[in-house]
């Protein structure tokens, strides 16, 4: 034991150790990835299953069919009738269609404030009592009366009303089930769901006038089919919740068993219509599913819920095929049934899944580690860091040498001291004690740097969630006119030049920092974390070139040829790009390779700043309708309506690394 | 230096008072926070015990109050706090800037580099008395704890003061201050050896004619022994029983309540057979208690350290520990600038000039070895904490054992940041002892 100890304490003086951060960093961040890639392969990813006994999917007979076909078509005609009303009158035909099937109703007004623009609406909701129920649990059935499209979903609503209707002349009922018209997909469900926690501001939304007990589970239909009817191809299956939290995967499970095992309907998930079951469009779904977690906006009505730990997931009609109303009411029914048997809330089946097809997942413990590896990549690097900052410089004493010089800023010492240290077997070697020591660090300038960085954050924060809707693209734009070059500058203004090593402990604690706030944030949102975690890596590598060797910065002029030690000037390219460059030249200010090397640096910090990347990334999504004033819009009002932490992550983690990073390029040029 | 001090103590309070009205709804976040907030200090339960007791009825009905009987008159004569929560407010701000003062009478005693068998060979390394103030109260966890309000600020506030006054060899008010920490949570007990021993030690120093020890631990322990028992009878006066008896002091021994807290407690009494609980309570509490001899033979010499090792001991192993016992732990780690490896954040309040900071280029010793390790610890936790909370009790994809792993890494970081201390005051002492050895390497057996 004592031996390995002396080994290890031998080995943490290497230089060569010290020389392998950036690689290992830079290992990590390719192994991330590639684990990633892998997932989507038979040996990595596994079939669903159904592992709550409970549920029994595809059990039980249905029996929606027949004369319920005729009260559809005469509910989907008054609702295209009602269609037309307004909304005031529509909420009176709902109400009494509702309470005239033998239901309680109640009805909701919500009016939210966003960013000087108004969402309301009203929701209309009916409560059946379960026959064998004692009110303590109850499961939804939501139809909002529009859907995420804008479109009216007419034969959504019809096919609710008519099960409202159906399911109050069963007897086997043991939960509630509380039927929800919502007048849109987001802010409705958002201000229900609210409301019945008792968790809404009752300045903004109304409170419910009937309640049922804790809610087990919701589903919503999704089925814009006019008057005349339409007949689907596949049902979509929509599963993303607020913040990227996700059902759990026994009620997404039950819904395919049923749909395709009961009833022959393809199941399709995150928009694949075309899906063959090879590697390519798995990984794609997978990354589809991955972008729409880590973005975490609303996916559907029953986004809302997720947050409250109600599982929930929208069945959405696509395409044109051979599947009926009725076919969809019988899925629902069965769904319905199978819920109805759960004898406590779903728990046993994965809360933490990646989905790469309707019948194919990888759960938490197989993907989780890439995201950690990404987030440790940082830490790894900042390790290093801290090693190195403490490191005396300007050793010209080596080890195992006779050498006299004394290494310079030693205040005792005209001969070094030199100290034996044993290795492992019979190896022994003598340093200079310099090596073994460790110098000040100063920490007040880079750690006060880093503090005002991350609360600058908040002024883009505030701006965004406060901005009126309808001037944020252009307030998004002169944003990031300002913001680009602002690090670049504020480098160059500060009274006076960061040391070396204040530079590189500035680096150290944002990446601290950095791999800090994304491995904690993997165990909440793993895409997320993941998608910033790529985005970021470069920081890591990012060097500050030409910066002076002096400890005291009132010599900062005087050694701008001194050569710098290869291990901090050695610039690296961002991984898994290419590997870092292992040339050994030295460069120095007057080197016009660094002068290259600086600008290519500050391009690609420029490329992947937060506003670039999001300008970017919504001008070039190939989904019609997605345009940067909508991504800013969804945004804000994930803000102000559902609570979204995809805005405080991105201005107050991501953006401040992405200032400091460019601040730290920024202090190295023009010396 | 007084005005720098007022200047410290007003701008702590502002961000205390800015905190308690610009997010009127922040303390009763943070109130609802188990790491805050422990069933013997929690605020909320503070109130229920309070309504009951100025209802007349017996504030210990229930099984939810059990904090000591005295603080329900104090907190009576506040204003109620749903209506005026900035009385509440003030009064906590107040607390915290008198341990702060404490804190500053403690490092102006420089007993923390030379006490009377000790002087440190590093002894000019020190930060001002202020700046120690400072690292206490603009300690984000100080700060949080007392916008939560738990009682515990008080006792930290008392024990502070009965360390202070050890310190400065006034025998009365430390054993009075003690005695107050003891009544109200019972642990500041096990701080009586290492005090009386620094207390035994600055006197000494201060008188011409020999102590005695047996004389002085005498008087001392029967001076602690009457101010407890006048609290308790005073507290049976108020309460009319001695029912408060087994409900306060009962509640930290026994383990009746499970609410999930920071400490390591909590997850072992809920997975344990109860046959086996009786048992493990007595090994649970000696392990804790048999820190106190240790301590003091092995840092006779330094009493002082001894008691904060012992704090920091308090805030792992204790029944209910909170957030509120290591900021006081971490208030006191200040005052061994000396072991320090390296230039702290403290410059932000002392004389400030870029020159200033150059100077200090000079190699330090290598003393206290896993700082970066231990913070870095130490933050994962305070961020993987809440959100593996919030991961069990609200999105419920998380259970228990995700808040226990996290607990435990917080515990790690503590005991790796008392475990480093330590080494490097016995090195200390041992390069004080043999001045050849300084810079070479040591095994610590």
């Amino acid at each position: 034991m004592a031996a390995i100890s002396t080994a290890i304490l031998a080995l943490r003086r290497d230089r060569r150790i010290l020389k392998l951060p950036p690689y290992l960093s830079a290992l990590l961040i390719i192994i991330g990835v590639t684990w990633l890639l892998l997932l989507p392969l038979n040996a990595y990813s596994r079939n669903t299953y159904v592992s709550e006994n409970a549920l029994l999917p595809g059990q039980v007979h249905t029996y929606f069919g027949g004369s319920e076909h005729n009260i559809f078509r005469a509910y989907r005609q008054e609702v295209s009738a009602i269609s037309e009303k307004t909304p005031e009158e529509r909420k009176e035909s709902l109400v009494d269609i509702l309470s005239s099937a033998g239901l309680k109703v109640g009805t909701q007004k919500f009016k939210y404030g966003v960013s000087g623009n108004e969402v309301e609406g009203e929701n209309v909701y009916a409560l059946l009592q379960g026959p064998r129920a004692d009110a303590t649990e109850a499961i939804v059935l939501i139809a909002a009366w529009k859907n995420m499209n804008g479109e009216i979903n007419y034969s959504g609503v019809a096919l609710v009303l008519t099960l409202a209707r159906y399911f109050k002349r069963w007897s086997l009922w043991s939960k509630d089930i509380i039927f929800l018209i919502s007048s849109d997909s987001t802010a409705g469900p958002q201000a229900w769901v609210d409301a019945y926690h008792d968790a809404h501001d009752p300045r903004y939304v109304a409170s419910l006038p009937i309640k049922s007990g804790a809610l087990q589970g919701a589903v919503a239909i999704d089925y814009p089919a006019g008057t005349w009817g339409h007949r689907f191809d596949k049902l979509h299956v929509v599963y993303d919740g607020i913040n990227g939290q996700l059902p759990n995967l026994d009620l997404f499970n039950t819904a395919v068993s049923i749909a395709s095992g009961q009833m022959g309907i393809g199941c399709t998930l995150q928009r694949m219509w075309e899906h063959n079951d090879q590697y390519l469009p798995r990984l794609q779904t997978m990354l589809r599913g991955m972008l729409n977690q880590g973005l975490g906006h609303a996916t559907g009505p029953h986004s809302s819920f997720i947050p409250y730990h109600v599982d929930a997931i929208t069945l959405q009609t696509v395409g044109d095929g051979w599947h009926d109303e009725m076919s969809l009411g019988r899925t629902v029914e069965g769904l319905f049934r199978s819920l109805n048997n759960l004898l406590e809330h779903l728990h046993q089946s994965f809360f933490f899944y990646l989905l790469m097809q309707a019948n194919r997942f990888v759960s938490i413990g197989t993907y989780l580690p890439s995201a950690m590896l990404v987030a440790g990549s940082f830490t790894v690097m900042c390790i290093a860091l801290w090693v190195q900052s403490g490191r005396p410089e300007d050793l010209k004493g080596k080890v195992g040498s006779t050498d006299e010089k004394s290494p310079a800023g030693e205040k005792e010492a005209n001969t070094p001291k030199m100290v034996l240290i044993k290795g492992p077997g019979s190896s022994k070697a003598i340093v200079p004690i310099t090596m073994l020591g460790v110098v000040e660090r100063h920490l007040f300038l880079p750690f006060a740097l880093l503090t005002s960085f991350h609360f600058l954050g908040l002024v883009p924060f505030y701006l965004f969630n406060h901005t009126p809707i309808p001037s944020l693209t252009t307030a998004f734009i002169a944003f990031t006119i300002v913001t680009l070059p602002l690090p670049y500058i504020l480098a160059n203004i500060l009274p006076r030049k960061l040391t070396k090593q204040e530079l590189m402990l500035l680096q150290c604690f944002t990446l601290l920092l950095l791999g800090l706030f994304l491995s904690a944030l993997a165990t909440l949102n793993f895409s997320l974390s993941l998608l910033i975690g790529l985005l970021s890596a470069p920081f890591s590598f990012i060097r500050p070139l030409g910066t002076t060797d002096t400890s005291s910065p009132q010599q900062k002029q005087s050694s701008s040829t001194t050569p710098i030690p290869p291990k901090f000037s050695k610039p690296m390219q961002p991984p898994p790009t290419s590997n870092p460059p292992t040339s050994s030249t030295i460069p120095s200010k007057t080197n016009p390779r660094t002068l290259i090397l600086h600008i290519l640096q500050a391009l690609l910090l420029t490329a992947l700043s937060p506003p670039v990347v999001i300008i970017a990334a919504s001008s070039l999504w190939n989904v019609p309708g997605v345009s940067l004033s909508q991504v800013l819009a969804m945004a804000t009002t994930g803000w102000w309506i559902h609570g979204l932490w995809t805005g405080v992550v991105v201005w107050l983690v991501w953006w401040p690394a992405w200032f400091t990073a460019s601040f730290l390029v920024g202090a190295g040029a023009w010396f | 230096m007084d005005k720098q001090k007022a200047l410290l103590f007003a701008s702590a309070a502002g961000i205390r008072l800015l905190l308690f009205t610009a997010f009127p709804s922040l303390p009763a976040v943070l109130t609802g926070r188990v790491e805050l907030s422990t069933p013997v200090t929690s605020f909320k339960r503070l109130q229920e015990g309070l309504f009951l007791y100025t209802h007349n009825v017996s504030p210990y009905d229930g099984g939810v109050f059990h904090q000591a009987p005295l603080l329900l008159p104090l907190f009576s004569l506040l204003p109620d706090p749903n209506r005026y929560p900035l009385a509440t407010g003030l009064l906590y701000i107040f607390f915290d800037l008198l341990s702060a003062h404490a804190v500053t009478l403690i490092a102006e005693t420089a007993v923390s580099r030379c006490s009377r068998l000790f002087t440190s060979p590093r002894k000019d390394s020190q930060y001002s008395s202020t700046a120690v103030a400072a690292a206490y109260l603009f300690n984000p966890f100080t700060i949080v704890t007392c916008i939560a309000r738990p009682t515990s600020i008080i006792t930290n506030t008392f024990i502070l003061y009965a360390i202070a006054n050890a310190a400065t060899a006034k025998s009365l008010t430390f054993i009075l201050a003690l005695g107050f920490a003891s009544y109200l949570s019972l642990y500041p007990i096990l701080l009586f050896p290492p005090l009386l021993l620094l207390c035994y030690d600055q006197t000494a120093t201060r008188s011409q004619t020999p102590l005695s020890p047996t004389s002085f631990t005498l008087s001392h322990f029967s001076g602690l022994t009457a101010t407890i028992s006048t609290l308790l009878y005073l507290s049976y006066l108020i309460t009319g029983s001695w029912q408060f008896l087994a409900s306060t002091y009962g509640t930290p021994l026994l383990l009746p309540d499970l609410t999930p807290n920071v400490g390591l407690w909590w997850y072992f009494f809920i997975e344990m057979f109860d046959s086996f609980r009786e048992f493990f309570l007595g090994v649970f509490w000696l392990h804790m208690a048999s820190y106190v001899c240790a301590l003091c033979i092995r840092l006779r010499k330094q009493p002082l350290f001894a008691t904060v090792a012992l704090l920091g001991i308090i805030a792992i192993f204790q029944p209910y520990p909170s957030i509120a016992d290591s900021a006081l732990f971490m208030g006191l780690v200040p005052l061994y600038r000396h072991i320090f490896p390296c230039k702290s954040l403290l410059y932000l309040i002392s004389p400030l000039s870029w020159s200033f900071l150059s100077r200090l280029t000079h190699t330090s010793p290598l003393v206290m070895r896993y700082s970066f390790v231990s913070t870095a610890v130490l933050l994962y936790a305070t961020l993987l904490g809440p959100s593996f909370y919030h991961l069990w009790i609200y999105a419920g994809s998380g259970n228990a054992n995700f808040f226990y792993a996290i607990t435990l890494v917080w515990s790690l970081g503590l005991i790796v940041v008392l475990g480093d201390m330590l080494y490097a005051v016995l090195r200390d002492e041992l390069e004080a002892e043999r001045p050849e050895l300084k810079g070479k390497e040591a095994q610590q057996i």
